[in-house]
């Protein structure tokens, strides 16, 4: 009965989930929240394309995870048996589950413009789910129809909990049964192989347009409840993903250096100016980490060449410039320290 | 305006050949632009036609001065290695002031000896309307005139309102 309502669910499902997220979409207020979804939905339908390449019917892609789903019908049976433990435990441990739904759910989502959005909140809203499903009142006997208005409702009654719509309609165990039934159960056969395909897809998104942010986002999502972020010696760690350590060091620099300028431009108007006050080009790093005068006032090398070529004077105070700036102005610093610092600083953005 | 003044400055002709910006030029539009934006009391500047190396200027005489309501039209002149050269200011209204001679030259020292490449037409702007409150007797090019302020303050102020109702308004 239940693999029967699996596999004809896809089907009908479609048109009428469509339907009802209209309805549903028409009376929801976050509509910015949509804005939001539809980017997340689009950026999963992405992955889901890598993913299921060649199954652009979404009843194709769907009915091929529960093939694989039905290839072990008595551990289904079993699973039917004890079905809100074995969910429950796959909810919390498996790192493929929320995967696993989102992929249904964006192979639904390739053909209807709304179910993706509701997908996408029904992979970061695990958890409410789950606690649903601990609380125990879910169980395997369901009718057929009930069912498959639990599959259609999933979405949308996710979406509401990502909503945090705690008035709503549809039931929240009978969305927990759709899940138990068929994505949990794909997933344990499909375990070994989704999370690779899927860090697969991960590496091509991150290639172009992943952010240190962005992953961190999508992290979670992936390990379900789990909302820790890769570590780098995760072993999962998509390869092709950003070394966290060299973007981190990036603005850490930054930091530095803004720092190591800030005894230095005490002194001049407008702190480390990035232009040089003379000619206005931007200061590059030589430039900013030269300081040719004592009173602090900065300018780009070509004008101070070109000055000391004429007048040699300072812009700044008028005085004639010296040769051995750099000495005596790290000691009247009082730190070659901080011009140690600045210089090390620049040389690390450099590399 | 322009052709009121009179006296031209500079043909505008010679600096057209300047095609790509240079770094003068890079330097003078800027300063137009922060000028525009953040423009000096009473005063205002900018090209008189295509030419960014010459400009007219105004600045209306500051209140509590003889110059009081008048209106003062400036030429100024960059130099091609502005602002590593002082640009040249030019009076073309007449001024009974004791830093500017006959032909009009503004005697400012910071558009002379104390130039720096760090100072703006702005800040020049406002060297030379502060220069109207408080003239710069202890370097004056015109030493009648300096003489006068010192000796006769209240016969200076009064020959120099009687010109700046003549030619300033």
């Amino acid at each position: 009965m239940v693999s029967d309502s699996i596999t004809n669910a896809p089907i009908p499902s479609a048109p009428n989930s469509r339907d009802f997220s209209k309805k549903k979409r028409a009376n929801r207020s976050a509509k910015l929240k949509q804005c939001k979804l539809d980017a997340r939905r689009e950026q999963w339908l992405s992955q889901v394309a890598v993913k299921s390449k060649g199954c652009k019917e979404e009843g194709n892609c769907a009915k091929k995870e529960r093939d694989r789903s039905l290839e072990n019908p008595r551990r289904r049976d079993q699973d039917n048996n004890d079905d809100g433990s074995i969910h429950h435990e796959s909810d919390s441990e498996s790192p493929s589950n929320s995967p696993t739904n989102s992929l249904l759910g964006g192979g639904g989502g390739s053909g209807g413009s709304d179910s993706g959005t509701n997908f996408v909140g029904s992979s970061s809203s695990r958890s409410s789910i789950s606690g649903s499903s601990s609380g125990g009142c879910c169980s395997g006997s369901i009718t057929e129809e009930e069912e498959e208005d639990g599959c259609l409702d999933d979405w949308e009654a996710v979406a509401d909990a990502l909503a945090a719509d705690d008035d709503n309609n549809k039931p929240e165990p009978e969305p927990e049964n759709s899940y138990s039934q068929s994505p949990s159960e794909s997933q344990l056969s499909m375990q070994s192989d989704s999370t690779p395909e899927l860090t697969n897809g991960l590496g091509l998104d991150s290639a172009n347009s992943m952010t240190e942010t962005e992953s961190a986002r999508m992290v979670p999502r992936i390990s379900g409840n789990n909302t820790q972020a890769w570590r780098p010696d995760d072993a999962y760690r998509p390869q092709s993903l950003p070394n966290l350590a060299k973007q981190r060091s990036f603005p850490a620099t930054n930091r530095h250096f803004g720092h190591g300028g800030v005894p230095w431009s005490r002194n001049s108007v407008l702190g480390a100016p990035s232009s040089c006050p003379i000619c206005y080009e931007d200061l590059d790093l030589t430039d900013s980490s030269f300081l040719p005068c004592l009173c602090g006032f900065r300018l780009c090398l070509f004008c101070h060449k070109r000055i000391l070529e004429e007048d040699g004077r300072c812009p700044g105070c008028r005085k004639p410039y010296e040769h051995d700036q750099v000495e005596s102005e790290a000691s009247v610093q009082g730190g070659s320290l901080t011009f140690r610092l600045a210089r090390s600083c620049s040389m690390i953005a450099r590399s | 305006m322009n052709s009121s003044i009179g006296v031209g400055g500079m043909p505008a002709a010679s600096w057209v050949s300047t095609t790509s910006l240079s770094a003068s030029g890079k330097r003078i539009q800027r300063e137009m632009v922060e000028l525009n934006s953040d423009p000096p009391p009473d005063c205002s500047a900018g090209p008189k036609g295509d030419n960014l190396y010459s400009w007219v200027s105004t600045i209306i005489g500051p209140s509590g001065t003889p110059y009081e309501g008048g209106i003062f039209f400036l030429d100024i002149i960059f130099p091609s290695d502005y602002p590593f050269k002082p640009p040249k200011v030019i009076f073309k209204t007449r001024i009974y002031h004791c830093n500017v001679d006959s032909a009009g030259n503004v005697w400012l020292d910071i558009l002379k000896d104390s130039w720096s490449p760090a100072l703006t037409i702005t800040k020049v702007l406002l060297a030379i309307r502060s220069m109207f409150t408080n003239p710069h007797t202890y370097s004056p090019i015109a030493l009648d005139i300096a003489h006068m302020y010192l000796a006769d303050r209240a016969k200076h102020d009064e020959l120099a309102a009687e010109w700046t109702l003549r030619f300033a308004k």
